[in-house]
């Protein structure tokens, strides 16, 4: 029986070895590691490549569970007959360890979406269901980062949505038990100090000191409301006018989850998988039908599209914000299109009513 | 849990060339194991992910009737990569399918109307589903008077020419066929369907108009269903998409926050007026 009242615990940072030790037993173990001067979320099996001196991962963690590629279910041809098997390694347990708290959140979105309407995502809830989340909170937040503006509570040290939570204490880490697998876990690694009053409070400071540093103050109350009549707004000719439709923005974006689906053949050994690929509703084929009609065929609208389906698909479909503060899009945009400011031209449009709606020839 | 990306396994049990051209076959599938026959509960109007395994998938709307028991089939042109091939398969090939996907026509809430439906070229199969479907003796005494005017570019272009004739010999079905221009031996309508809607003049009286077709076919045809004072909640479209998936996850047939997909891809005019979305 695990307590509810856990008390906090200490990892000295040279403890991290064993700690990866005594879970990578049991766990994939993912945690942030430097690839060709990027951070990225990576199956850790030698413990000192995990690096968690970094502000956030290039790509997001959302790639652990939802890869660029992957099987949906295999197949093997004998003559005319065909045998298709699905996949077999969605029981593994998973750690993702010193992922931030907005991408933690993203699992939220992620999960809401897949678990969503009649037909269920079975290869993501399942590994979700077999992942355990530790969080690190973000002392030094980006300059690009929003998290406090979003519907969520979003905060550089939230800890809703992982299993255990650490803040980067100096030459420690201080390890608070979220939720009862959390709880389970920490029970197991008894080696791990209690922390004392003042390395508690030293977190507290930590998590304020943060909040304040972030400097952007993004109002969305109203955004989906306005965004719905003025679908037409000359705002989006501006707004997509030096995008170049490279997808940076989508790919790297922790909640978006569009693919596309392919078959790959292996003609030599009668066998193959069908597969599916994060695919991006900025690239021109995304929605291209075999006609060579396309609903979304200039820039124009697949900037719109992106913007709407975050805050007000997102909201209408599922009560939520498609966002979660990150601020990669706007970091590693190449002509620097900053959402912050989409929003804020969209917050400064007048709320026309559907009658008065601008049209653009 | 069921992957929903797991497609049903099928064999082809005949292919039916539908026109002249070639390019447009209906193919007759029978499940290989008999729960996924059973499972495959559908209604008019919903669409199957036809894969060819190795090559990929496609969404098509089914072209039989759920009163066609044994069997389930798929009209389907000739135009990409995954189409072409089904296009070079033959009967006893496996063809796998995953559906019933969509809303599909409101057959239950079409009961005591009148119903209308109207089909211009290749976009008839659900519809041939759905007139099969209220025909059938178990069904028939559920709806009233039932009127199909189907256009097409030219004779040789007419789906499903044997259940046509079948449906112009019954009393209780009234059946306009149209082709665009005069041929030789054609003794029925010449024109355009919107015209040919407005000359076989139906009563917005307790009905409900079905229209499938090109763009610019039920554009001109709603034009006329307005005139002949049918409001947006009495004209049903089914909307055509490019999509991967079929459940509402791949992302790339939405209309605003609808996924036609899922959402659809029957929708009525009123809703379509609702809808801000690219399409």
């Amino acid at each position: 029986m695990v307590s509810n009242k856990m008390k906090e615990r200490i990892l000295e940072k040279d403890q991290i070895k064993q700690f990866h030790e005594d879970l990578a037993r049991y766990y994939n173990f993912y945690a942030p590691t430097k690839v060709k001067g990027n951070f990225v979320f990576k199956k850790i099996t030698n413990p000192d490549d995990i690096d968690l001196n970094y502000l956030n991962s290039k790509t997001p963690p959302k790639e652990i569970l939802f890869p660029r590629m992957e099987t949906l279910f295999t197949y093997k041809m004998d003559g005319k007959e065909i045998e298709i098997e699905p996949r077999t390694d969605l029981e593994e347990k998973n750690i993702i360890f010193g992922i931030r708290p907005c991408d933690a959140y993203s699992f939220n979105l992620l999960e809401n979406f897949f678990n969503f309407g009649e037909f269920k995502d079975d290869i993501f809830l399942k590994k979700k269901e077999n992942t355990i989340i530790m969080g690190l909170g973000c002392n030094s937040p980006r300059s690009t980062c929003f998290c406090t503006s979003l519907d969520y509570n979003g905060h550089p040290h939230r800890k809703d949505d992982v299993d255990i939570f650490l803040t980067d204490l100096g030459e420690k880490y201080l390890v608070n038990p979220i939720s009862d697998k959390g709880k389970a876990i920490i029970d197991k690694l008894a080696w791990l100090s209690e922390a004392n009053e003042k390395e508690v409070q030293k977190a507290v400071e930590l998590s304020d000191e943060a909040e304040s540093q972030i400097s952007t103050e993004l109002d969305l109350e109203n955004t989906a409301d306005i965004l719905d009549p003025n679908f037409n707004h000359p705002l989006w000719g501006e707004v997509s006018e030096n995008c170049i439709g490279c997808g940076t923005c989508t790919f790297l974006c922790p909640t978006c989850t569009c693919f596309d689906v392919v078959d790959e053949v292996d003609q030599y050994n009668d066998k193959g998988k069908r597969v599916r690929l994060w695919d991006t509703c900025q690239f021109c084929q995304y929605s291209l039908e075999t006609s060579g009609h396309n609903p979304r065929n200039s820039k124009i609208e697949r900037c719109r599209n992106r913007v709407l389906h975050k805050f007000s698909y997102y909201p209408k479909n599922y009560n939520m914000i498609g966002c979660v503060g990150c601020g990669r899009c706007i970091q590693l945009c190449p002509v620097n299109n900053d959402l912050r400011e989409i929003i804020k031209k969209i917050n400064l449009i007048k709320n026309k009513s559907k009658k008065e709606e601008v049209t653009v020839a | 849990m069921l992957s929903p990306y797991i497609p049903m396994l099928t064999t082809i049990k005949s292919i039916v060339s539908e026109n002249e051209a070639n390019d447009i076959k209906t193919y007759e599938l029978v499940f290989k194991n008999k729960e996924d026959e059973e499972k495959f509960n559908y209604i008019p109007g919903q669409f199957g992910e036809v894969s060819l395994i190795g090559k990929g998938e496609c969404p098509i709307g089914i072209a039989s009737s759920p009163t066609e028991k044994g069997s389930i089939k798929f009209t389907i042109k000739k135009m990409g990569t995954v189409t072409s091939a089904i296009h070079n398969s033959e009967v006893g090939d496996t063809i796998g399918i995953r559906g019933p996907l969509g809303n599909g026509w409101p057959v239950e809430e079409l009961k005591g109307k009148n119903v209308i439906v109207i089909g211009g070229g290749f976009a008839f199969s659900t519809l041939r589903s759905l007139i099969y479907y209220m025909l059938h003796e178990d069904n028939r005494a559920d709806y009233k008077d039932i009127t199909v005017i189907y256009g097409n570019r030219d004779c040789s272009e007419i789906l499903y020419q044997e259940d046509l004739m079948e449906w112009e010999k019954r009393e209780d079905i009234d059946v306009a066929l149209t082709i665009d221009c005069a041929e030789e031996g054609w003794d029925g309508r010449v024109g355009f369907v919107a015209p040919i809607v407005e000359a076989v003049n139906p009563s917005p009286e307790n009905a409900v108009a079905i229209v499938c077709g090109p763009p610019i076919m039920i554009k001109t045809t709603e034009a006329v269903l307005d005139k002949l004072n049918f409001q947006p909640e009495q004209i049903l479209e089914s909307l055509e998409m490019r999509m991967k998936c079929g459940i509402g996850k791949c992302g790339r047939c939405n209309i605003g926050e609808k996924f036609v997909c899922v959402d659809g891809p029957v929708f009525s005019q009123a809703e379509l007026r609702e809808m801000h979305g690219d399409r």
